[in-house]
């Protein structure tokens, strides 16, 4: 019987070992020891970068801003080409270039982010010289070869001013106010936003009744004449009245500000005026 | 027997009829719910005044956010977690920036409450309006300069409302903060200056259009508006100790000696502070000040405090408990809209000669006792608004707006041994919302 039993301890540790050799094969094939609980990486390189001026026109720089990567491969779209964090490039030449960040971790994994930079080289700032038509009082003066003289001048908002022969300031007309003071002279320009600027004219009136002529100008178009005087950028009240037919220059400067139009705007007071020769220039 | 039964029946009957809704749903009366809250004007009025409550928690440590990240100033003692800041090495478990989230977050909260329940306001519904928006506003355009994209809230919302949970673009941000100025602008007049106004809600739109950077003929318009609102500038000094003065469009009030109205900033930027001084001047805005300051200036916003050593000489205190400092805090002043109104002329460029734009930059300039040339370049606007702005919380956003925070805090960090990168110029999340948020709000890059 203890015979028997031995055989059977023996017989079964055998099969029990192999058994386990079995399984420990087969468990070797199932699981990989070194990988066991491990598990897939959440978050892979994300690249990206902003772009932006150093210097001149034709220096960049580029801030990394990639997350989960440590290794970076920069191409300036130029040729050139970086491994640092942080990307830096001077361009040859104006155009258009591909920059691409290659950003990859210690598993190989990549990401890569693409941006157009273009080169261009700035404008310098031009300060818009608006034409004033008709500024001489002129007939066939428009560009078209038409014109009486005051087809620029002309509003809605009021009666269009008259046209003298004499005294004129030079040409053969000015422009004539009479003294009952409702006629207007009006025109619109084109000018640059915040651009100095000085309008140059010349004014005459009869030596009495004592009486004025006053030019303004008006930020942005006039559309009710009682807002004159609020949107009134810069304006000359011109009084000389020492002589009838010499005429008085005048330089009015002002600043456009905020607008794209301002108006010329004019009107007298009390006593028979004239203008004539209306000129502009940006200030110095 | 009959008629006892009839009597019986009678009294049941009024009793049961006396069990009306009032009585199984009783209000209670030692607690205010918010949901049985807000019938009347008044308690919408009160409503209105908590945005503010809210706000002089909110704005007590923004200095930390934005100067002490900037090269103007730092702490004294360089230790523990506020030298995060002046290190540019924030963490994303910061407490300051933790409870600056947290408190923004609380007063759009508070906007937002007031917005839902206009209704009940009466005749004052518009000015609540205009106010609540003004205040949602300047909470989003904090938040969204400091982290870049945040979530969205436009509503009052509850804890399992995880939609509004994740972050919002920035462009979707800025579009309602503009919507919110815009509706301000309509709605409000010129009345206070310790609550929103219509020129705080004008100059803080045309801030944000600077920062957009191509709005520029509209931020011009809008400072416009503000110049001829009847503001002026008066002495440096009185602009810090003369509250409400007419240099100041809006600020957060605070009222000396008093726990619940007051604030403590005063005293952290003295060495009696609890961190012994913070939002002490770096040596290079000292030396902005001897450069560009002018005497006026330099004496009233920098006080040498120990050998080489200033601290900032701007809301010092004369209350009685050292803890409770009534120093209003200003969040926009006349002068910073005359250097806005040149910065919007400018348009972006390196220079400008206009004559509108030198007429502005000399009236800030003619008050510091300084001579102004005919053209003002980029960097003139950022020395100016540097030296006469200091510690008032702008340089790190003047900074980013120009286009220079890169070049100049790189500068900066070079000279100072600290590691600059880009990513610093958004702080991290704080890693309390991103724990709460059921993994909705992702980080920043570099944290």
């Amino acid at each position: 019987m203890i015979l028997n039993y031995k055989n059977i301890l023996k017989k079964g540790l055998g099969l029990i070992s192999v058994f386990i050799l079995v399984a420990s094969i087969g468990s070797c094939e199932q699981f990989e020891l070194p990988e066991a609980g491990s598990m897939a990486d959440l978050t892979p390189p994300s690249a990206n970068f902003s772009a932006s001026l150093n210097g001149d026109y034709l220096t960049y720089k580029f801030d990394n801003l990639s997350t989960s990567a440590t290794d970076y491969v920069w191409d300036y779209g130029d040729g050139n080409s970086s491994t640092d964090f942080n990307g830096a490039n001077i361009y040859s030449d104006e155009g258009t270039f591909t920059v691409t960040l290659t950003a990859s971790d210690k598993l190989g994994v990549s990401s890569t982010f693409s941006t157009n930079v273009t080169v261009v080289k700035p404008p310098k700032p031009v300060v818009l010289l608006p034409v004033i038509l008709e500024a001489g009082f002129e007939d066939y003066n428009l560009p078209d070869g038409t014109g009486d003289g005051r087809d620029s001048w002309r509003t809605s908002l009021g009666e269009i001013m008259q046209i003298t022969s004499s005294p004129v300031y030079e040409g053969s007309q000015a422009a004539k106010f009479p003294s009952d003071g409702t006629r207007i002279a009006y025109q619109e320009l084109e000018v640059s936003v915040n651009a100095d600027y000085v309008l140059t004219y010349y004014y005459t009136m009869k030596t009495s009744p004592a009486g004025s002529i006053t030019v303004s100008v008006l930020g942005g178009a006039l559309t009710n004449l009682a807002n004159a005087a609020s949107q009134t950028l810069a304006s000359f009240k011109g009084t000389d009245q020492t002589a009838e037919s010499t005429f008085v220059q005048v330089d009015l400067p002002f600043n456009s500000g905020n607008n794209t139009i301002v108006a010329i705007y004019a009107r007298n007071e009390s006593v028979e005026c004239r203008l004539d020769s209306f000129s502009i220039r940006e200030a110095d | 027997m009959k008629q006892i039964q009839i009597i019986t029946l009678l009294v049941m009957g009024i009793l049961i009829s006396s069990c009306g809704e009032d009585y199984l749903d009783p209000s209670p009366v030692s607690n205010i719910g918010s949901n049985g809250f807000y019938k009347n004007e008044a308690e919408v009025e009160a409503a209105v005044i908590n945005i503010y409550d809210g706000l002089q928690l909110a704005v007590q440590r923004e200095w930390a956010l934005t100067e002490m990240r900037s090269d103007n100033s730092k702490t004294r003692s360089s230790e523990g977690e506020w030298a995060q800041f002046e290190n540019l090495d924030v963490k994303s478990t910061n407490s300051t920036v933790a409870n600056y989230w947290a408190m923004f977050y609380n007063v759009i909260f508070r906007s937002n409450s007031v917005l839902e329940n206009l209704d009940a306001a009466g005749p004052s519904a518009t000015q609540f309006e205009g106010e609540a928006k003004f205040t949602r506003a300047l909470s989003y355009f904090n938040l969204v300069r400091l982290f870049g994209d945040v979530p969205l809230i436009d509503k009052v919302i509850t804890p399992t409302d995880t939609d509004y949970f994740d972050r919002d673009s920035t462009a979707d941000v800025y579009a309602l903060i503009v919507s919110d100025l815009q509706t301000a602008i309509s709605n409000l007049d010129n009345s206070y200056k310790g609550r929103a106004s219509k020129a705080a809600a004008q100059a803080l739109l045309a801030k944000v259009y600077l920062t957009f950077g191509n709005n520029y003929g509209e931020a011009q318009s809008l400072c416009e508006d503000v110049m001829d609102s009847g503001f002026s500038l008066v002495g440096f000094h009185d602009v810090f100790y003369s509250e409400r003065s007419s240099e100041i469009i809006f600020a957060v009030e605070y009222v000396n000696d008093i726990a619940a109205d007051s604030q403590d900033f005063s005293l952290e930027f003295t060495q009696d502070g609890r961190v012994r001084g913070l939002n002490y001047a770096t040596p290079e805005l000292v030396q902005a000040f001897t450069d560009f300051g002018g005497s006026i200036r330099t004496q009233e916003s920098i006080i040498l405090d120990a050998v080489d050593s200033y601290r900032c000489g701007k809301f010092i205190s004369n209350s009685t408990a050292n803890q409770q400092n009534g120093n209003d805090w200003i969040v926009l002043r006349y002068a910073d809209v005359l250097l806005m109104h040149v910065e919007a002329i400018m348009a972006g460029a390196d220079v400008t000669t206009s004559s509108t734009a030198v007429a502005s930059f000399k009236k800030v300039r003619d008050r510091a006792g300084l001579p102004t040339g005919s053209s003002i370049t980029k960097e003139d606007l950022l020395n100016e608004r540097r030296v006469e702005l200091a510690f008032e919380n702008h340089r790190l956003f003047d900074l980013i707006r120009f286009g220079v925070a890169e070049s100049v805090l790189g500068t900066f960090a070079t000279a100072n041994g600290i590691v600059f990168t880009a990513s610093d110029l958004l702080l991290p999340i704080p890693e309390r919302e991103i724990g709460v948020s059921f993994g909705k709000l992702t980080q920043n890059p570099g944290y």
